[in-house]
């Protein structure tokens, strides 16, 4: 959950103030943000202030929480902040005082309350059906366009020769390769370090991941950024199984429609028909509850013919370091093959056993420990869950999913790999005295950039020089003038960018 | 005159440490400084790669590792 919502969120941070006050415009967007992005705290002092005719003051606002929770208040506020939702204004008394930000006010409270309508949530479809799309072939869409793009990147088309293979448009080809997801040379498509660690992610990350590319790229095929965001979220509140208008929508909007119907994240008959299909993929890119993904993990990855449902996980692992997955997905197969030793081979189950060896292979391709972990959790069986349930009932702490002894082994087989640490850097050294090295070092730790010193050796280790180098000089210039009004040097101390300060001194 | 220097700070045990150290002394191509303390040492950034994989040599064939066999 938390890495799912930390890239978007991410990303989000990073834009410029005057491109939220764009994408605030839209109620759509506006709740999509509130749901997925926020921490409950924060929504909480939405929900509080966003009635209020006049701004709340900090220190009312403040008492709500109990003084044990002051971090998770003050990390709820940091993210309003970033996100520019919350801002700090002077009352008439002049006590600061909390606002919600304009642009998103209006917005949520017409997502909340209604409004005139203003398409801002999509259109439902009028035109009768003659071929009912269901749930159910929505979900067999997205999974077979989502497990062709996988499988593109992982290279499985040569596993499953009698799969039929997902025609995956130039655009999609190109996106993965311009976020270096993949390599393509000639022929050959190469997956990068980038794009395993990609590939062992939930999908409901992958997806934000492949959207923000999208977003990025956007501009370099001629789209305005903001569009295509804030058209995302828009996407993002529809409902799963409804078919919606392309009449009143701009050709910015279609383009990126066709383009995601590309990974499977929306459906529609043809380019040129009258109304889409947002898949799962796309509903559940906003929704706060994590559960809701689970569906489409489970009909990505469990055994052919489940319609996903509750029991969506398919691997068991043995303290023993044994593995057996049930599934005949050959994605799935390859993925697990990363980092194991698999064995056999049957209709509905392959077996395997992680070891030091297919561990350390998995790292040196540039998968981590934690990446491997939360795969198997994500897709352990119901039996291990059921079996960790049983254990923790009656005790404290709930008992892991996995067995701690190979979760274990597997974080130490990666250390094994990272014997050292290195920081790129630059070393201060040659300090004449303790005085003079003590006031850089000290600046140093308090502008961030300090990574190592030693008092007795009068060095230390900054990521960034610039400032600290600068500070030097500074100092340098304020001994030199206290100097020179003291002893009347002759003018060998001087420096070349600051003559006239020696001068005028004396 | 205090100086700057750039490099890689590179933070180890004390074991890799010392093999670094006896990397060195054959042409001393890798410290940049010697921290003196047990487990830190600056080194020059372009060498970071080589070390690795002459490090992961010489560990694969000194450690030891427990029977890997499969036996299933």
């Amino acid at each position: 959950m938390a890495s799912a919502t930390s890239r978007p969120l991410e990303y989000l941070e990073g834009l410029p103030g005057t491109t939220f006050y764009k994408l605030y415009q839209q109620p759509s967007t506006a709740l999509a943000i509130f749901r997925r992005m926020l921490p409950d705290l924060a929504k909480c002092f939405v929900m509080a202030v966003l009635y209020l005719k006049d701004p709340l003051p900090t220190a009312d606002l403040e008492i709500w929480v109990n003084s044990e929770s002051k971090k998770e208040r003050d990390n709820a506020l940091s993210i309003l902040g970033r996100l520019h939702i919350l801002s700090t204004t002077l009352t008439g008394e002049n006590v600061r005082a909390y606002m919600i930000t304009n642009p998103f006010a209006a917005s949520l409270r017409q997502a909340l309350t209604g409004a005139e309508d203003s398409h801002s949530f999509g259109v439902f479809s009028q035109a009768p059906e003659h071929t009912l799309t269901s749930i159910a072939n929505l979900d067999e869409y997205a999974r077979r366009q989502w497990e062709g793009v996988m499988g593109y990147m992982v290279g499985t088309s040569a596993l499953s020769g009698q799969r039929d293979t997902v025609n995956l448009s130039k655009g999609v080809k190109q996106l993965l390769q311009a976020g270096h997801l993949v390599e393509i040379r000639g022929n050959r498509v190469d997956i990068t370090k980038d794009g395993f660690g990609f590939v062992l992610q939930d999908v409901n990350t992958q997806v934000w991941h492949i959207l923000i590319l999208y977003v990025e790229s956007a501009e370099a095929i001629g789209m305005d950024s903001v569009e295509v965001l804030s058209f995302l979220f828009l996407l993002s509140s529809l409902e799963l199984g409804s078919s919606y208008e392309k009449s009143h929508m701009t050709p910015n909007q279609l383009r990126t429609l066709t383009d995601l119907a590309d990974f499977g994240i929306v459906y529609q008959e043809h380019a040129d028909a009258t109304r889409f299909y947002p898949t799962r993929l796309a509903t559940t890119l906003t929704s706060d509850s994590s559960a809701l993904s689970n569906p489409v993990t489970g009909s990505l990855t469990g055994p052919a013919g489940s319609s996903g449902g509750s029991g969506s996980g398919f691997i068991i692992i043995e303290t023993n370091y044994r593995l057996y997955a049930y599934t005949s997905s050959p994605l799935q197969i390859s993925l697990i093959s990363l980092f194991t030793n698999l064995k056999y081979r049957f209709p509905n189950l392959v077996t395997g056993k992680i070891t030091r060896q297919s561990v350390r292979r998995a790292i040196e391709m540039g998968i981590t420990a934690d990446q491997i972990i939360s795969y198997l959790l994500s897709h352990a069986h119901p039996q291990l869950r059921k079996h960790s349930a049983a254990q923790s009932s009656g005790k404290g702490v709930p008992a892991s999913v996995l067995p701690p002894t190979v979760t274990d082994q597997i974080r130490l087989w990666q250390l094994e790999r990272d014997r050292l640490r290195a920081t790129a850097g630059f070393l201060f050294k040659d300090f004449t005295s303790l005085a003079e090295y003590q006031a850089p070092c000290q600046y140093a730790a308090e502008i961030g950039v300090l990574v190592w010193k030693s008092d007795r050796k009068r060095m230390f280790f900054v990521t960034r020089h610039e400032q600290v180098a600068a500070f030097l000089r500074s100092q340098k210039f304020e001994k030199q003038e206290t100097r020179s009004l003291g002893v009347m040097d002759t003018g060998k101390h001087v420096t070349k960018s600051r003559p006239m300060a020696f001068y005028t001194a004396t | 005159m205090p100086r700057a220097v750039r490099g890689l700070l590179i933070e180890c045990d004390p074991s890799i440490k010392s093999m670094i150290l006896k990397y060195d002394e054959e042409r001393h191509d890798y410290i940049v400084e010697d921290l003196d303390d047990e487990n830190h040492l600056v080194i020059k950034e372009s060498q970071l790669q080589n070390l690795k994989v002459r490090l992961d040599q010489d560990l694969d064939e000194k450690i030891m590792q427990l029977d890997e066999s499969e036996s299933e």
